[in-house]
């Protein structure tokens, strides 16, 4: 295949679409008269690319509608019952109040008298409430402490299979204590099963925001010797959008017998980042 | 109203209005999930998984960006995400086989659905990179430089890689016309 011919086929992708300029859709359709590879080539791909054109598009289940309009209604709900909204919600009928503030001094007495009484009787309640709340509170701490030493307990036996449930569990916490992080993270660094090491990638993935998994994710990158680990982890980072993952991407392109699926994903991962 | 301006009210707090995008966008999502994956109630799922994470992030979106680009974006990182947790699923070929079967005896079909069932089988056969571009550029209707933003790499990086994806599929497409033969 002559220069020219290189030059022509290039543009056959836009000859597809139809993103072409009249000149260069007659230039092509020139050459390919006079030229029998270009003409086979052009061929091809033309009659491919309309054949897919009898691939229907499919129409989804009516509970894809249904799923969705449920999902944005209690989506929708939840934002309006938020303390946020209920508080800006409070100051918008203030002119209501305005509106009906008695205007007879008897009256605004008789109503300041009311409004203290409920004052008082609120608070009372409310200071009964907060105790409930306390107790409520500790309780939950307990149990998200629970929760932290059994993810903790599980991720130090020596079954795979135990430990896997161990990374199941931590998906559970909430706001997982240092100590919880580390040992996630010491799984994934040096778990000596690959599987669990995998999986603890997915479940630090839910605290990426947390500035010890940020660090020690972009430090297990050099030490993991899995390419598919590797490729996990690369795909997390970018993921994360984490400008500081670029050193420790080129850092690993660094080494040598690197495996061709990792170096690729590594040197597409530093152009997205 | 342009998409832009819907996801900016949306953006505002005007959740509902999320409906509208969703009414013009499901059937594409869905449909993009279908070729990438062959499976259609896990289709349904991503795609409603989409719109929640639309929700979810909705102050993320930038009004200077297309809306289209940015809802693939999340569309592509919804299936990556599926993928990571789901390793060991069946092989796409595998899946479409599946849904097939249902349907007529292969020497029951027409002609063209025979074509369908074997193009169908081509495309799940392509690398995934070349799958994802072909779909983008043949069925999303996106242009090749959306696509290349889509994907972080370059226009010519895109273009050669759509050549590529029609020459595998035509090669499959041919030897599986070829054994049915």
């Amino acid at each position: 295949m002559n220069k020219n011919c290189q030059d022509y086929q290039g543009q056959f992708p836009d000859y597809l679409t139809g993103d072409l300029d009249e000149k260069t859709v007659e230039s092509i359709q020139n050459h390919v008269t006079t030229c029998t590879d270009c003409r086979g080539e052009l061929e091809e791909l033309t009659g491919t690319w309309t054949q897919l054109g009898i691939l229907p598009e499919e129409q989804p289940g009516a509970n894809l509608r249904k799923n969705f309009y449920t999902m944005l209604e209690s989506y929708r709900e939840g934002l309006e019952s938020s303390p946020l909204k209920k508080f800006f919600d409070f100051f918008k009928i203030k002119n209501i109040g305005e509106k009906l503030w008695p205007r007879r001094p008897v009256f605004q007495l008789a109503a300041v008298i009311v409004f203290l009484v409920m004052g008082f009787t609120i608070g009372y309640f409310m200071q009964l409430h907060n105790q409930n709340s306390r107790e409520i509170a500790r309780l939950s701490q307990e149990n998200r402490s629970f929760r932290q030493q059994l993810t903790v307990s599980l991720l130090n036996q020596s079954s795979p299979s135990q430990r896997l449930k161990g990374l199941m569990w931590s998906r559970q916490l909430e706001n997982p204590a240092d100590e919880t992080l580390e040992s996630l993270l010491h799984t994934l660094n040096y778990d000596p099963n690959v599987n669990v090491r995998l999986t603890a990638v997915d479940a630090l993935y839910l605290f990426s925001d947390h500035p010890t998994v940020k660090q020690g994710l972009m430090e297990s990158l050099q030490k993991q010797t899995s390419p598919m680990v590797q490729i996990a982890l690369i795909d997390l980072l970018v993921e994360m959008r984490e400008k500081k993952a670029i050193k420790s991407l080129k850092h690993l392109l660094e080494k040598n017998k690197l495996n061709p699926e990792v170096k690729e994903r590594a040197q597409l991962s530093l152009k997205l980042l | 109203m342009t998409d832009e301006g819907v996801m900016s009210s949306v953006k505002g707090g005007n959740v509902k209005m999320l409906a509208i995008l969703f009414e013009r966008y499901h059937i594409k999502l869905y449909n993009y999930f279908l070729r990438l994956t062959g499976n259609k109630s896990l289709s349904e799922d991503l795609t409603q998984e989409v719109f929640l994470r639309i929700l979810k992030y909705r102050d993320t979106f930038r009004h200077e960006s297309k809306f289209t680009t940015w809802m693939y974006q999340i569309g592509r990182n919804v299936h990556i995400d599926y993928l990571r947790k789901h390793k060991r699923e069946i092989p796409l070929d595998e899946q479409w086989e599946e849904e097939i079967a249902v349907g007529p005896q292969p020497e029951q079909k027409t002609q063209e659905e025979q074509d369908m069932v074997f193009l169908h089988k081509a495309l799940a056969q392509l690398t995934p990179a070349k799958k994802e571009v072909l779909v983008l550029s043949r069925f999303q209707g996106m242009k090749y430089q959306e696509i290349s933003q889509l994907l972080g790499c370059s226009l010519s990086t895109v273009k050669v890689q759509v050549h590529r994806a029609i020459k595998d599929l035509r090669k499959t497409y041919l030897n599986l016309k070829g054994g049915m033969a």
